[in-house]
């Protein structure tokens, strides 16, 4: 992998290090191309990098994601940038786009670090740690997470308070706080976005209380406890850091919901639910855990006989919507809910509560554009203007989607999508020559 | 010359560590012979990891090196090339599975468990001590693609490798192109309609000049494999002349005395033994249905275009690798299933459709007009036993989508939903939305008693216990009861067969990997998309089309493929030719040669997998398998079997 700038000219340029945008620029590369991957976060991989195992054949999606991460992360024909983000994109011909690309600082030379952790143990500041989503700290100086590619530290300025400990203890002299933010002009000849989806805030509905009561939390913070890297190395509640035993999940939080302004459906958080129950039922065998649903959505294949065998496992799944969440003493939580079997309002007492929050836009790829303009879809995905015959079709010729950019979706089809994406851009670069 | 082993054992964050003591193992093997160095790491597959690999073999002149980790399945090709960016061939990495066949096989004994997977890195460890570089087999790829199934997912996939500059061979089993969506009308998202995807399709198809289509035609044999199939295609005759004039052959049409039920309209029509699909049909001519041919003549005497002496014909095609796209069937209920072929009303999803489609001002059922029709969802699809127990995806966007037109084109229509729960995922919300929105009506059936079709005073009615309404009984009368059919596999689907395609639990054709391999079947060079491969909507079609395509491509495209070293290798003294191995042979890789003085046996290189059927039937134990020789095999055993 390069950090370096060798080359202002490539032939696509990828926006998003994701699993839909490595999937694409591997396949860019693969066929000979040269691909520019612009990754905002400090390491590649998305949000998968960071799930516990996904469904419905349980793989671990570490053992996935990371030899793919390091195929794309050695591909001589691709190179990386961590830590950047796209300025603007201008098209100024078919086959001719110029792009402008802000590296911000990392504070550390990458191709030094040799990711030892001494300057992490120095760093005297803790701040939450947003790659375990805020269930545990981490230093101003540290190493993102234990698969992170690039695998090398970094210093988070905002939250540094210029002490130099770090400085002082690395054995490499790989800190550097003379960085600057760098801003590249590049050449490309076509764009493939795979910008990715943003997480619904459960701060938009008050009544879960999420925020308030502690032992209300998001899907990504079970996924991490779940995951081989866990924070606990068990499954915890945050309150009291009991071992729960009476779980209840809440689907469709902020999906299906026009309340919220996002009445579709997020494709994923049936499946991620039932599979997160599936691994607790192994992780605490005897807790008991509850799925409160609208309609259990298990379309893919192989995904109907994963919802059986939750039901088979013990799951007990239960329809009908939360309607309000409250706290008592214990830090245990009351569930109202009317139970559509039955017909009546109920209420179930719960010791954790995870919040099965929904899939919304990115739309900050719309923003990227100035010659053209890069239409959005009524649900402010990035639009499909022939979804049918050509999926991964953009209002820009040559600017091609793959993954959640364009609506929810899961792992294998984001796949099959950036797949799409990088035939199309294939197509699109050999019809110039 | 003595081996130095780098060995490697994986915590897999915890997939192994959690029941194997991972240190222990270490330990244990970590002064067996030819072991030089010796590391635990949480995960051997990662970036890091990979790096320190490289660094050891190079710095250590390792000469072999195991990982002990998951399944050779996902990472024995990962290890593979660690071994060669570190300038090890790499032959000379072994691969020990403790997680698939030790850690998650035990995690009620960790003692136990721990005590197995040392027994596997030994005879791991023992394998690599007589490993030895092997070099790959090159063989040529033939640059061209046969895609079979021209629905829109064998189109796309044509259009995509057409204009990465591959000539393909688009073989069609029917007459006229466009699969099942040709017989659709207005589409969910954009409202275009099924004839209007495949004509755009076929009119950018027709442009270019590298895409062969073959229509009534079917692959009959295949020999060969990847890089080099030789498929033999059967071409049948429309029995109507290339580039006739349109002149008489309507009249032709109209004068056939021959009635058959229209399967392009799912039995709900008849059509002639001469026929056409539709007005806008491709290729655009009529053809002659042989089977059901009387030979009156009467066709023949008014059009000068017919032509019975068309003969059918065997074409040769030699490709590098072969794309699937094949399809799906709807699901047809048996005899009673809710009503079906029992009571006069009820018709199936695509009749349904087709019904709409061919109605105009009035919907009408055997000359009655709907009004009330009743849809029953999951019909052959999450089917408790013996059946279809997958959901089939599509069909409750497609009958939500199907309802809302019916209602708009025909507005004297009332929907009743009989569903198990509506599956619009994703943005196909909105359709269920504007359903309910304008006053559709949705009865959800408890899982143990799905609704109940039957006919009273000679009405047709549909009861259910309703879920929304909390169990009251609801009754519906019912003018058209419509079955939500799922899709199931290809009824004829033999063309799997002929490349010895796996298939699934659902008995539609197989990836590899979900996600690593999303489009890759076990048999190289055979890349399979759209529904042949499990239930999809168009756009899941095409996006799979398109990977599948970029996957051919990438067989093909530089002219030569290297494949496996590690063939089954023939002993000439010993063998005597008894014929045993090629009878055992799964893969047709064994064939006679003569030596001069005597016949003994073949291996095809390119062919041969390597599966080792062949060598225990030989009598004379002239069969050896290069890498997993009788040798290491016994090695092996040895160490497993050692305390």
């Amino acid at each position: 992998m390069s950090e370096q700038l060798k080359n202002t000219s490539f032939d696509a340029l990828v926006v998003g290090g994701g699993i839909a945008g490595g999937e694409a620029a591997l396949n860019l590369a693969n066929n000979g191309f040269t691909v520019l991957l612009i990754e905002k976060e400090l390491s590649i991989g998305g949000k998968m990098i960071l799930l516990s195992k996904v469904f419905p054949t349980l793989d671990c999606a570490a053992c996935i994601t990371t030899p793919k991460v390091s195929e794309i992360s050695r591909h001589p024909n691709i190179t990386i940038y961590t830590s950047s983000e796209v300025g603007e994109i201008n098209k100024i011909a078919e086959n001719n786009f110029e792009a402008t690309i802000i590296k911000k600082p990392r504070y550390v030379v990458v191709e030094d670090c040799t990711a030892c952790q001494l300057c992490e143990q120095a760093c005297p500041v803790s701040v939450p740690d947003q790659f375990q989503y805020n269930l545990v700290g981490r230093k101003a100086a540290f190493i993102p997470f234990s698969i992170a590619s690039p695998k090398a530290a970094a210093i988070d300025i905002d939250n540094c308070i210029l002490c130099g400990a770090c400085e002082k203890v690395c054995p490499t002299n790989c800190i550097d706080f003379t960085q600057q933010t760098e801003e590249i002009q590049i050449n490309i000849k076509t764009v493939v976005l795979a910008t990715g989806f943003k997480l619904f805030d459960p701060l938009l509905i008050p009544r879960y209380g999420f925020g308030l009561y502690k032992n209300v939390v998001t899907s990504m913070q079970m996924e991490r406890e779940l995951a081989p890297t866990r924070p606990f190395n068990t499954v915890l509640r945050p309150g009291d850091g009991k071992v729960p035993d009476k779980i209840a999940y809440v689907l469709c939080t902020g999906s299906r919901d026009a309340t919220v302004g996002n009445p579709i459906c997020s494709q994923i958080c049936c499946m991620y639910s039932i599979k997160q129950s599936q691994l607790l039922m192994g992780a605490l065998p005897m807790a008991d855990v509850t799925i409160y649903y609208i309609n259990i959505r298990s379309f893919g294949k192989g995904f109907e006989e994963f919802y059986q065998q939750a039901k088979g496992m013990g799951v007990n799944f239960v329809k009908g919507k939360i309607g309000k969440i409250s706290e008592k003493e214990n830090g245990n939580l009351i569930l109202r809910y009317e139970d559509i079997n039955e017909g009546i309002v109920k209420e179930a007492e719960h010791d954790m509560v995870i919040l099965s929050v929904g899939v919304l836009p990115n739309q900050d790829a719309a923003k990227l554009f100035h010659t053209d303009e890069l239409k959005l879809g009524p649900h402010k995905f990035i639009d499909q203007v022939d979804s049918l015959i050509s999926p991964a079709k953009t209002s820009i010729e040559g600017v091609f989607v793959a993954g959640t950019a364009t609506g929810p979706m899961d792992i294998p089809d984001s796949i099959l999508s950036a797949g799409a994406a990088s035939s199309e851009a294939i197509s699109y670069l050999i019809q110039d020559k | 010359m003595k081996k130095k082993i780098g060995v490697y054992v994986c915590h897999c964050g915890g997939n192994i560590s959690d029941y194997v003591d991972v240190e222990k193992v270490r330990q244990a093997i970590e002064d067996e012979g030819g072991v030089m160095l010796s590391k635990a790491t949480m995960f051997a597959c990662s970036d890091s990891n990979q790096k320190d690999m490289v660094d050891d073999i190079k710095n250590n002149d390792l000469n072999g090196v195991v990982v002990a980790s998951c399944s050779p399945k996902l990472h024995l090709t990962t290890f593979g090339k660690v071994s060669e960016r570190a300038g090890l061939n790499k032959y000379n990495y072994v691969h020990a599975n403790i997680r698939e066949q030790v850690s998650w096989a035990h995690s009620d004994d960790k003692a136990g468990a721990t005590e197995k997977a040392i027994h596997i890195v030994r005879a791991a460890i023992a394998k690599a001590r007589l490993a030895e570089s092997l070099e790959p087999n090159k063989i040529v790829a033939q640059k061209s693609v046969a895609i079979i199934g021209s629905g829109v997912a064998g189109m796309k996939a044509a259009i995509a490798l057409s204009k990465m500059d591959c000539p393909v061979f688009l073989i069609e089993r029917e007459h006229f192109i466009g699969g099942r969506v040709s017989q659709w009308g207005a589409m969910f998202t954009t409202n275009e309609t099924g004839k209007e995807v495949v004509t755009r399709l076929y009119n950018d198809l027709a442009m270019r000049p590298n895409v062969t289509l073959f229509t009534g035609a079917e692959v009959v044999s295949n020999a060969g494999s990847i890089g080099d199939f030789k498929l033999k295609v059967k071409i049948t005759p429309r029995y109507i002349k290339a580039n006739c004039n349109v002149g008489n052959l309507q009249q032709a049409i109209d004068a056939c005395p021959v009635e058959v039920p229209d399967d392009f309209n799912f039995n709900i029509t008849s059509r002639k033994a001469i026929y056409h699909n539709f007005p806008s049909e491709y290729p655009q001519s009529p053809v002659i249905d042989i089977k059901n041919c009387t030979r009156c003549g009467k066709c023949e005497a008014i059009c000068e275009n017919i032509d019975f002496s068309q003969k059918e014909e065997i074409l040769d095609i030699n490709v590098g690798s072969v794309l699937m796209a094949t399809g799906f069937d709807p699901y047809t209920p048996g005899e009673g299933e809710f009503g079906y072929n029992e009571i006069d009303n009820v018709v199936t999803l695509p009749q349904f459709k087709r019904m709409i489609e061919l109605s105009d001002k009035k919907l009408l059922f055997k000359g009655k007009e709907v009004k009330n029709i009743a849809y029953i969802y999951c019909v052959g699809s999450r089917q408790e036993e013996g059946g279809n127990t997958y959901c089939s995806r599509f069909c409750c966007t497609s009958t939500i989508h199907a309802s809302l037109l019916a209602k708009e084109k025909f507005p004297k229509v009332h929907n009743f939903h009989f569903n198990r729960g509506i599956r619009t995922y994703g943005k196909q919300e909105v359709l269920y939305r504007n359903s309910l929105e304008q006053g559709d009506i949705y009865l959800q059936a408890y899982e143990d008693a799905l609704p109940v079709v039957y006919r009273e005073n000679d009405k047709t009615k549909v009861k259910i216990n309703d879920i929304l309404t909390h169990g009251k009984e609801m009754e519906v009368e019912a003018d058209l009861v419509v079955l939500v059919t799922g899709m199931v596999p290809r009824a004829e689907n033999s063309v799997g067969s002929l490349f010895k395609l796996p298939k699934g639990r659902d008995k539609f054709f197989n990836e590899i990997h979900m996600k690593l391999r999303p489009v890759e079947t076990f048999i190289d060079g055979v890349t399979i998309s759209g529904a042949c491969q499990g239930p999809k909507n168009i756009m899941e079609s095409v996006n799979s089309a398109l990977s599948a395509a970029t996957k051919s491509f990438s067989y093909v495209s530089k002219g030569e493929l290297e494949t496996e070293p590690i063939v089954a290798g023939v002993d000439a003294e010993k063998c005597t030719w008894c014929n045993a191995c090629s009878e055992a042979c799964p893969f047709d890789a064994i064939s006679l040669t003569e030596t001069g003085t005597k016949s003994i046996a073949l291996i095809n290189n390119s062919v041969c997998k390597g599966c080792g059927m062949c060598l225990p039937v030989c009598p004379t134990d002239a069969l050896d398998l290069i890498a997993y020789s009788n040798n290491e095999i016994e090695s092996m055993i040895d160490a497993l079997a050692h305390d």
